[in-house]
């Protein structure tokens, strides 16, 4: 009995990592060949198709770094996700403590709401906001995007953010209060700095929201001086031609924001996600 | 700042004892709401009853839009899309995000880093995904998936992945399957982790199965996170556009729309605002219901 439970567990173990293994391949080959073609010249990618590159260069990140529009797409599209985020977190945060600190009417209604828009699709709403673009002569500019990105970012950081409120403990809250702190003073003194880790990894998340999104900046934007590094990837293929070594060379540079500070910030994904969900 | 309830005198406060500060605190929140979600979304449904082209005033048409749709044959080629697009993607990402979570979840080496690799996909901007499966798909031996199948002599002649009218729309859902599974792993190995140790050791004891565990003790505990996590991506899967709009653009022969794409078509390229607003409103009581459930689970949830 016990040696036959020994082997099944011999047995579950062997099953899981082959299982492991087969996920891995998924989930990384397809990463390992984007960098792979990105390393080839030209000639090769079609000459020498294979899962190495015999002939490495770095033809294709020299031009796409200097001979292309790269630069201006990646700091537009820092500067969106940088403002963008740091007005959400500021407009999440005085929301989240209205609705997890404060009493008054329609406090649930408030709540509920945050969700519902969280969960409107920008597929229902990027006609409509682009006519609200343009009549604010914001067209063709980067802050349309810094404005149109709030209503998704917006939402998701107040919805994290209530999650983390809630989890601190009442009781330092109202302490606060007797001591004459104020509910301003006790948002400013007391919750911010003890949600403060929470507030980065939440800013993180609204990042890599802002940094991916395509739909409104297609649609908002059209210079190449105002694009932001996913509109102008997408432009680059539009064309008849298509440079694979060199879109490949951006498409990795490109991710290298999001991948990196996934690389930080993925230990508590799981946690994260458990409160309101990124995106899927 | 002057405390508030101090300041105020012990009278009865009709809408709440913070009620002055807890308005001005969301304030900001509610220009958001109301000025880029609740305005838009309404002047998205009078667009939809008017005919009108970019620039150009519009003219009230009544239903004539939805009309229009409804007898559009590309319009129910993209309804029959959408669907197969999403529920399959969905039931898809659901199986395979459980396959990793289970696996992740079992003591295996270096699990943080297998974690953090299996979750990978997930990091990357969907316009580079999509890009890449592009260049995957690609029709040559140039293509990672056509050299693999080729090399291994499992086909003789190039697949058309992304021009092939059956297959196309599959190609699509596999690139966009490969992206979302990770955020379902997540969920639901968050889910898992909650899940006391002690039932399992007693089923141990009791002598039940592998699958007997699952079935009994880990499905049943995750039924909720499970809803919420399927309800979620039912909602971005549909309205995702990046797969499409650049593996095929809607094509073979419209094979691949679905309504995203083909609003963005009308209304962007095609310059007819009215039409193109009326697409994913087509869709609106299905959305309604879901976010209805969702929301209500959501905050069960918390």
């Amino acid at each position: 009995m016990a040696a036959e439970r020994r082997k099944g567990a011999r047995l579950k173990k062997r099953i899981t990592y082959a299982v492991l293994s087969v996920l891995l391949i998924w989930s990384l080959l397809p990463v390992y060949w984007m960098v792979v073609t990105s390393l080839k010249s030209n000639r090769d990618i079609y000459n020498q198709p294979g899962l190495l590159p015999l002939a490495p260069v770095l033809t294709h990140y020299r031009v796409t770094l200097f001979d292309t529009h790269f630069l201006t797409f990646m700091r537009n599209s820092f500067l969106v996700a940088v403002t963008t985020t740091a007005a959400s977190i500021v407009i999440g945060s005085l929301a989240a403590y209205a609705i997890t600190r404060l009493h008054f009417v329609g406090r649930r209604w408030v709540a509920r709401s945050i969700i519902f828009v969280y969960l409107v699709p920008p597929a229902l709403l990027f006609i409509p906001l682009f006519a609200v673009v343009y009549t604010l002569g914001l067209a063709d500019t980067v802050y349309s995007l810094m404005l149109t990105y709030l209503t998704f970012t917006v939402p998701f950081c107040t919805w994290l953010l209530i999650g983390y409120f809630k989890t601190i403990p009442a009781e330092i809250a109202e302490a606060a209060l007797v001591d004459g702190c104020g509910p301003a003073g006790t948002l400013w003194r007391i919750i911010v700095p003890l949600a403060l880790p929470a507030m980065a990894v939440v800013a993180l998340f609204s990042y890599t929201l802002s940094w991916n999104e395509f739909l409104y900046a297609m649609v908002f934007v059209g210079s190449d001086s105002q694009k932001t590094i996913t509109v102008g990837l997408a432009g680059l293929i539009m064309g008849d031609v298509f440079m694979w070594g060199q879109l490949m060379a951006a498409a990795v540079m490109g991710s290298l924001p999001a991948v990196l500070i996934y690389a930080v910030s993925q230990r508590w994904v799981v946690g994260g996600l458990a409160v309101g969900g990124v995106k899927g | 700042m002057q405390s508030v309830p101090a300041a105020l005198p012990r009278r009865r406060h009709p809408f709440g004892k913070d009620a002055r500060l807890a308005y001005l605190f969301l304030s900001p929140i509610l220009l958001v709401l109301i000025g880029l979600v609740a305005y838009p979304f309404f002047s998205a449904i009078s667009l939809s009853l008017q005919d009108k082209m970019v620039g150009a005033p519009g003219t009230f048409v009544g239903l004539q839009n939805y009309l229009t749709l409804l007898r559009d044959a590309i319009f129910q080629k993209t309804v029959v899309n959408t669907f197969i697009y999403t529920v399959l993607g969905v039931v898809l990402k659901a199986i395979l995000g459980m396959i990793i979570a289970l696996v992740i979840n079992e003591e295996i080496r270096a699990r943080n880093l297998m974690r953090a690799l299996c979750f990978l996909p997930w990091a990357f901007p969907t316009l580079i995904v999509a890009l890449n499966w592009k260049w995957i798909y690609e029709g040559t031996q140039a293509g990672l998936l056509n050299m693999l199948l080729y090399e291994s002599g499992l086909v003789s002649t190039y697949v058309r992945w992304l021009s092939d009218v059956n297959l196309a729309l599959f190609s699509v859902i596999a690139a966009m399957v490969w992206q979302g599974t990770p955020f379902y792993a997540m969920m639901f190995l968050a889910g898992m982790q909650a899940i006391p140790k002690e039932l399992y050791e007693a089923a141990e004891v009791d002598g039940a199965s592998i699958f007997q565990r699952f079935f009994k003790i880990t499905l049943p505990s995750l039924t909720n996170v499970i809803i919420i996590t399927m309800l979620l991506s039912t909602i971005w899967t549909a309205n995702n556009l990046e797969f499409v709009y650049i593996l095929t653009g809607g094509g073979p022969n419209y094979a691949t729309h679905i309504f995203p794409t083909l609003s963005y078509e009308i209304a962007i390229s095609s310059r007819r605002l009215g039409l193109g607003a009326t697409v994913p409103l087509m869709f609106l009581p299905i959305l309604v219901v879901i976010i209805l459930v969702l929301t209500r689970r959501m905050l069960e949830e918390e």
